[in-house]
């Protein structure tokens, strides 16, 4: 990708070479406007000092009282020129010397602005107006060079265009300097990621401009998140290799010692099974989302169903009735896939063990979810709940195969701040299994 | 009853393949969801088993699929990850039963068995008719004076087809088509001589024969 600083440099020249072009061409033109409305102005004076000098003597002929009329009308090819006519009589500035201007065509009190060429390469501007002396209809033509005017309209428009190019260029010059100050920030964002990335640094420094902060403090919730994920999935290798540390070493000894092969296949077939299930739920413990969940959220309209679908075609034979409580507007905070995980097993405990009724009900106080679920099974014994709801047990001394669905759930719950209990239901004479789940949403 | 298996375990499959045969199932294979999807479609099986995990197209793809264009193929879904959100998705497809790796053959061979007998609309348990009863797990059939006797492989699997379809009239090219798998020599005579045995061995009236159209097992209900 094209750089920033290159991308900008080049609209910025572009646009302000459209603007200076824009300006120069209004300029010039107004400047060449006014110039020639000015000299039209003068030269209409001129041509009425011109006729007050024009006499028509008694047998009609015309003349022009010399002295009055301005020197530089004399100079030949001066650049200042007149001629008057009158039906056949022409009469004209000794300036034209014998060059003849094109006549034109005016009628009485009505006047012509045109251009035409002059002698020696000379641009006329010609002002022609007609005049009625003595009853004699006149035309009197006043011309200027418009030349010397147009040199130093071309000479201010130089001067305009080399104004322009040195703004551009020190427009240009300043956006540079400017946008190399503002993406300072960027290079010492680089320099920490550096620093980030060989450990010298936890998280980025939030202090930028306001541009970059949402960017910055988006990396630093996903280096929490990966964090977090790091630190799961180390626990949980750790966990795993001394979880199998144990079936391993038994396994091994069925080498050394003198059981029957009968026997010695039922240990290792036990402690294999046993290796399946801790592979099982640490993986399972390995992803859960936990609050730094990246996926969809757990909807009790859609996935709520499906999961009830689930469990019904897992338990064909049974007719278990699920009520459920849950408030129509809840919404739940928490991944789909961690909520289906926890559900699923409380809910596939229940359909398990119930005779014909559950009840799920879901509520949320403050930043609380709670998650009770009820069924009218034989229930547990009470020695045993505090057993199963105690946390922090260390996998490889729970026993597999028992509890493992409520083990996960123990598990997840940890991971979500949370608590679990169990107690004998009052509605429905089985067993109970409270959650509460602390969702912080960010 | 001809099963499809798609899993691209080759070692799963080489073990799992032996046992299924072992309990009377015509085994094909596919070891990738294209393939899959492909044979499932063929409609001479009985029933498919599963795996999410399939390379080229996802088992769950292949399971949708084949429900988009109603095909109603009892599925078994294997997964490897066993997570409760698979489970969902994979009822949510069109799965009929699900298992999570790793699991015990009696186990699979027991939901192969349930699914059957559901999908014909058939109780749990032996499968009973005309006062014979067909132990699946044993291959053998008790008669009605509580004689029990072994059956060979193909007479299992035939007894089994009609016993799972009671009433229909059965050719003999369906029956070679749910009694065998593709790498087997396929003789539909070979159907004949069967039936006789196990007409030898049930009694006469068990099954009839519809000239032109085939077999029918007596529907006593």
């Amino acid at each position: 990708m094209q750089s920033i600083q290159a991308r900008l440099s080049t609209g910025l020249l572009f646009s302000l070479i459209i603007a200076f072009s824009a300006l120069w061409l209004l300029v010039s033109i107004s400047i060449k406007t006014l110039a020639e409305d000015y000299i039209a102005s003068r030269l209409l004076h001129d041509a009425e000092t011109l006729l007050s000098t024009i006499e028509f003597e008694k047998d009609g002929k015309l003349t022009l009282a010399d002295q009055r009329i301005d020197l530089v009308y004399n100079q030949p090819f001066s650049g200042h020129y007149y001629v008057v006519i009158s039906d056949e009589q022409y009469i004209s500035s000794r300036s034209l010397w014998d060059y003849r201007l094109a006549p034109v065509v005016v009628n009485t009190d009505e006047q012509l602005l045109t251009k035409q060429p002059g002698p020696e390469q000379q641009s006329l501007l010609v002002i022609s107006r007609g005049f009625i002396k003595q009853g004699n209809p006149v035309v009197v033509s006043i011309a200027e060079d418009l030349n010397p005017i147009n040199k130093n309209i071309i000479q201010f428009q130089y001067g305009f265009s080399a104004l322009a190019l040195g703004m551009l260029l020190l427009l240009v010059i300043f956006q540079v300097i400017i946008l190399r100050r503002s993406l300072m920030p960027v290079t010492s964002i680089h320099t920490e990621l550096k620093k980030l990335e060989q450990g010298k640094l936890e998280r980025l420094n939030t202090d930028s401009p306001a541009e970059l902060r949402p960017l910055i403090i988006e990396v630093n919730h996903l280096l929490a998140v990966t964090g977090d994920r790091l630190r799961r999935s180390r626990d949980a290798l750790s966990d795993l290799a001394h979880a199998i540390k144990k079936p391993l070493t038994v396994i091994q000894q069925q080498t050394h010692n003198n059981d029957s092969a009968e026997a010695s296949k039922k240990t290792i077939l036990k402690q294999t099974d046993e290796i399946y299930q801790l592979t099982d739920r640490i993986l399972k413990r390995a992803r859960l989302a936990g609050h730094s969940h990246g996926g969809a959220l757990f909807s009790f309209t859609e996935d709520l169903p499906a999961l009830i679908k689930t469990l019904e075609m897992m338990y064909p034979d049974k007719t278990v009735h699920l009520a459920t409580d849950i408030p129509a507007d809840i919404n739940c905070p928490v991944d789909r896939q961690d909520m289906l995980e926890l559900l699923g097993n409380l809910l596939d405990n229940a359909y398990k063990w119930a005779n014909h009724n559950i009840i799920l009900s879901v509520s949320k106080i403050d930043n609380n979810f709670q998650i009770c679920i009820e069924d009218d099974g034989p229930g547990a014994n009470p020695d045993k709940f505090s057993e199963l709801s105690h946390r922090g047990v260390r996998l490889d001394e729970q026993t597999a195969g028992h509890g493992f669905g409520l083990a996960i759930v123990a598990d997840m719950v940890n991971d979500y701040d949370g608590s679990i209990s169990f107690q004998r239901s009052d509605k429905l004479g089985g067993f109970r299994a409270d959650i509460t789940l602390n969702c912080v949403s960010n | 009853m001809r099963l499809l298996l798609a899993e691209d375990d080759y070692d799963l499959v080489l073990t799992l393949k032996k046992d299924l045969q072992a309990a009377g199932y015509a085994v094909d294979l596919a070891d990738n969801g294209i393939d899959a999807e492909h044979l499932g479609n063929e409609n001479i099986y009985d029933i498919a088993i599963l795996d999410i995990g399939l390379p080229q197209r996802n088992g769950l793809d292949v399971l949708k699929n084949w429900r988009n264009t109603d095909n109603r193929l009892p599925v078994i879904v294997l997964t490897a990850r066993n997570a409760w959100y698979e489970r969902v998705d994979g009822f949510n497809a069109g799965a009929d039963d699900y298992l999570g790796k790793p699991f015990h053959v009696e186990e699979l061979l027991a939901r192969i068995t349930a699914l059957l007998h559901r999908s014909r609309q058939q109780p749990g348990g032996k499968l009973t008719a005309a006062g014979l009863s067909l132990d699946e797990e044993q291959q053998s059939v008790t008669l009605e004076d509580g004689q029990t006797h072994a059956l060979t492989g193909t007479e299992f699997r035939l007894l089994r087809y009609f016993l799972l379809n009671r009433g229909r009239v059965l050719s003999k090219s369906l029956l070679t088509e749910h009694v065998y798998d593709f790498d087997s020599d396929k003789d539909s005579n070979v159907i004949e001589v069967y039936v006789r045995r196990l007409r030898l061995l049930l009694g006469k009236k068990c099954i009839e024969t519809r000239r032109g159209q085939g077999y029918v097992f007596r529907n006593d209900d």
